[in-house]
């Protein structure tokens, strides 16, 4: 506090309250990616980078912090110095979905403050190949009646509330429990688990499913944009008269810590706008199947907050919420 | 497309100064990444990964599959040397790669380190080549049942790394799956163990415990006794390993390879179980059981050959299924993906070329390999002949600065010492800690299967014998107990003062 306050009086003092903020970034910036390297946040993270080291002009240092659903890098931020050299790369699973299940997460939205959302991957529902069910109706059909079990990539990851969310929008009474969630360790195993059998579907990333996909190995119910998705042959939520699915989608975003200043967020903006106009940033997410799309930090804000109360509602309706 | 057109195809993607440079470079960082203590054949290959998004696709793999085969062989280097297992998949090579060198053997244990490795490299590479296909759906036939029985057999190792002491090792395996437990839960997703710390909830991280339980005791134990080493010489010297060495232990080298091909080819499983595995099946049909975690060399032969066996496997469910089947295939995806490109079977017809010109240079690997390695266990060398009261300070930061970077957290560091103080009261009570890590590595894997494989059934365990698979583990494990049963009970018959040798 009271370099805060000498450091404030010296730059008034000098007349140059603006211009000191005006010179960040003095440093190089820790950017903290809670995921472990080679997954969707990662490979999204350093893509970006390179395009938004140029925009800053000053060295991002990236960090893979993992551990607990992106809780141990969450908290990493959360806990650092609100002075801009520290932020995170969010996601949904750390910064939604995990807030909206988890009571004892040691975080909550109002610990951060987010300064751009810059990807949306849309959400597919697929099935083994080899399995029998052939579209959406079919494993409705088989929810209510034998039942039907769904992997994810943990308790409280977004392919877990995705399953939950589309079963409870089709009409499958008691969603949460009707069918049997068979949590695995990661999204690679997720998928693994649906490809040898031992789950019958898996809502996630497309951009997790789409080489499944186009290798003939899965088959796409659905997907959740209000587009249909390249590579895939499923028709949309829309088309199946389930609009509100939209709200489930993954994206990755910027936050730093709740006190974060005006001026640093707002620089943020500027940067990202920049950083995402590099056509071959561009052109590289969206061949994984992303929806570039740079939001403000208001926006992102308003964007984040809108879909935690979505899946709040679910988790609170369907009690799915995890205590303890 | 013949099988001819195919491999000129391959030729002529990979037939180029670049693609080879960066298979050489790979296994260079691969090596060095590796034989750094904390730094792991993982970190190195994360590392590499941001370099290779500009490169071409196949310059790009390869430089990241280098890293990868360098990486589980530099392992071994560190684990002889000083007893820290560069990498988890090495930790095995310590029980008898250490004893080694403290003979002052060390360059005989690099020596075979490096042959074993090398053969399990060609002969994994093979078996990705020729049967990627069938091995990958003998992968997919393996869920949670099959898993669990798998892993269940896999727990016998703890009777054969326990040394003489077998309730020694219950004793230091029930610690280390009593740790494993530490974490969220994975059906419930509720805390276990936290004490309410988020460090916590990510579980105790896997390295930071390895390097605990092995290097820090010795560090305290020189603390300890400052002098305990002196009059002990402890070079490299002049011995190398012999011809005579290599054929005596290939029957374990070629046992330990298939292991590793068939356990990297089933997703999930690693590099460490197999290697521990390979160890206890080589000590189990050798005539030299007894010197097992004294100082064997086809102990270190079997753990190598493990270890490497599965580096080629597990490109099999990557390039067959497009499923990662560790951590670190699970970074090379990413790569592949950064390219535009979809691992899985339609590869095989798409990009024909890249399959066959990563089967090429896969190949090539093998004998680079053995080029760079040969160099680093000369350059390592030094490590053996330098003075204790300079290595083991610096061994200490390494661990420390390791550590840390794995997560970039301090709180690893702190699990790492307490760890050393567990590991270094174990030492003293002649607790093995090899039963404590390979519980600690397959308790999880234990437990997350069996829970699976009950959501499965709807609670019931008749799923648990539902193929032959699991009918063959389950007779595995039987006759594996009934042999240690049989074993204990002799020992027992023939004196009750055997148990206690390594006192002398």
């Amino acid at each position: 506090m009271t370099l805060k306050t000498m450091g404030a009086v010296c730059a008034l003092s000098l007349g140059l309250a603006g211009a000191a903020w005006a010179e960040y970034p003095e440093r190089p910036i820790n950017m903290v990616i809670p995921y472990g390297a080679g997954g969707a946040t990662d490979i999204s993270a350093r893509t970006i980078s390179e395009p938004l080291g140029k925009a800053v002009g000053k060295p991002l240092v990236m960090a893979n912090v993992t551990g607990a659903g992106g809780a141990t890098g969450s908290v990493a931020v959360q806990n650092a110095k609100e002075d801009g050299y520290t932020m995170l790369f969010a996601r949904v699973g750390s910064h939604s979905v995990n807030p909206a299940m988890k009571a004892t997460l040691p975080y909550t939205l109002e610990d951060f403050r987010f300064v751009t959302v810059y990807e949306i991957n849309p959400f597919a529902c697929v099935v083994s190949a080899r399995s029998d069910i052939t579209s959406m109706e079919a494993l409705i059909e088989q929810a209510k009646g034998d039942g039907i079990s769904f992997s994810s990539s943990g308790v409280g990851s977004g392919p877990h509330l995705a399953a939950a969310m589309v079963l409870n929008a089709f009409g499958v009474e008691d969603a949460a429990n009707a069918a049997t969630h068979i949590p695995q360790q990661g999204g690679g195993a997720a998928a693994t688990a649906v490809l040898n059998g031992t789950a019958d579907f898996l809502c996630t990333n497309s951009s997790a499913l789409a080489g499944f996909v186009s290798n003939g190995q899965m088959r796409a119910l659905m997907v959740t944009t209000a587009d249909p998705v390249e590579g895939f042959d499923a028709p949309t939520s829309v088309d199946l008269g389930q609009p509100d699915l939209q709200q489930m989608v993954g994206w990755t975003g910027i936050a730093g810590p709740a006190g974060l200043p005006d001026e640093v967020a707002a620089k943020w903006g500027d940067w990202m706008q920049s950083a995402a106009a590099d056509a071959e940033f561009v052109e590289k997410m969206e061949s994984r199947g992303s929806i570039i799309r740079v939001m403000s930090p208001e926006e992102a804000n308003d964007f984040i907050q809108g879909q935690y109360e979505t899946f709040r509602k679910l988790v609170d309706d369907l009690g799915m919420r995890i205590e303890g | 497309m013949s099988f001819l057109d195919s491999l000129a195809a391959g030729l002529s993607l990979v037939g180029n100064i670049e693609a080879f440079l960066a298979l050489f470079i790979g296994v260079v960082i691969g090596v060095i990444g590796g034989a750094i203590p904390g730094m792991s054949a993982t970190m190195a290959v994360a590392l590499t990964l941001p370099f290779t998004f500009a490169m071409q696709p196949i310059t790009g793999i390869l430089l990241l599959l280098g890293v990868y085969k360098g990486g589980i062989f530099g392992g071994s280097i560190p684990a002889i040397l000083i007893k820290t297992p560069g990498t988890p998949a090495s930790s095995a090579t310590i029980l008898d790669g250490y004893p080694l060198a403290e003979r002052g053997e060390a360059g005989r244990a690099l020596g075979m380190a490096l042959w074993a490795s090398c053969t399990a490299d060609v002969i994994s590479n093979l078996a990705l080549i020729l049967f990627a296909g069938w091995l990958a759906s003998f992968a997919l036939s393996f869920g949670p049942p099959e898993f669990f029985t798998l892993i269940l057999f896999s727990l016998t190792i703890i009777a054969g790394v326990s040394g003489d002491s077998l309730l020694r090792g219950a004793l230091s395996a029930l610690l280390g799956l009593l740790l494993a437990t530490i974490g969220l839960d994975l059906v419930y997703g509720t805390n276990r163990f936290t004490f309410g710390d988020p460090n916590m909830m990510g579980g105790l991280n896997f390295i930071a415990v390895l390097i605990g339980l092995f290097a820090i005791p010795e560090i305290l134990a020189m603390v300890w006794h400052p002098t305990a080493h002196v009059g002990k010489t402890r070079s490299l010297g002049k011995n190398w390993v012999s011809f005579a060495d290599y054929r005596r232990s290939f029957k374990s080298i070629v046992r330990g390879s298939f292991i590793g091909v068939f356990l990297g080819s089933i997703p999930g499983i690693g590099a460490a179980p197999s290697a521990f595995l390979s160890y206890s099946e080589a000590r189990r049909t050798s005539k030299n059981r007894e010197n097992f975690g004294k100082g064997e060399i086809e102990g270190v032969a079997a753990s190598e050959a493990g270890n490497n066996g599965v580096a080629g496997a597990t490109l099999i469910p990557l390039l067959a299924l497009g499923v990662p089947g560790d951590v670190i295939t699970a970074i090379i995806i990413g790569a592949f993906m950064i390219h535009g490109l979809q691992p899985g079977p339609m590869m095989f017809i798409l990009n024909v070329d890249i399959i066959y010109g990563l089967f090429i240079g896969l190949i090539v690997s093998s004998l680079f390999l053995f080029m760079v390695g040969s160099v680093a266990i000369r350059g390592f060398k030094y490590v053996a002949d330098l003075p204790r009261r300079i290595l083991i300070p610096a061994v200490l930061v390494l661990c420390i600065y390791g550590v840390f970077a794995v997560n970039n957290n301090i709180f690893d560091v702190g699990v790492m010492f307490a760890m050393g103080w567990v590991g270094f009261v174990m030492m003293r009570y002649r607790v093995p800690p090899a039963p404590f890590l390979i519980a600690f590595i397959l308790g999880p894997l234990l437990e997350d299967n069996f829970r699976q494989a009950m959501l499965m059934s709807g609670s019931d365990p008749t799923i648990l014998i539902r193929g032959p698979i699991t009918w063959f583990f389950w007779a595995m494990t039987v006759v594996t107990i009934v042999a240690i049963v049989r074993a204990g009970v002799g020992a027992f018959r023939r004196g009750p003062g055997r148990g206690r040798a390594p006192e002398a």
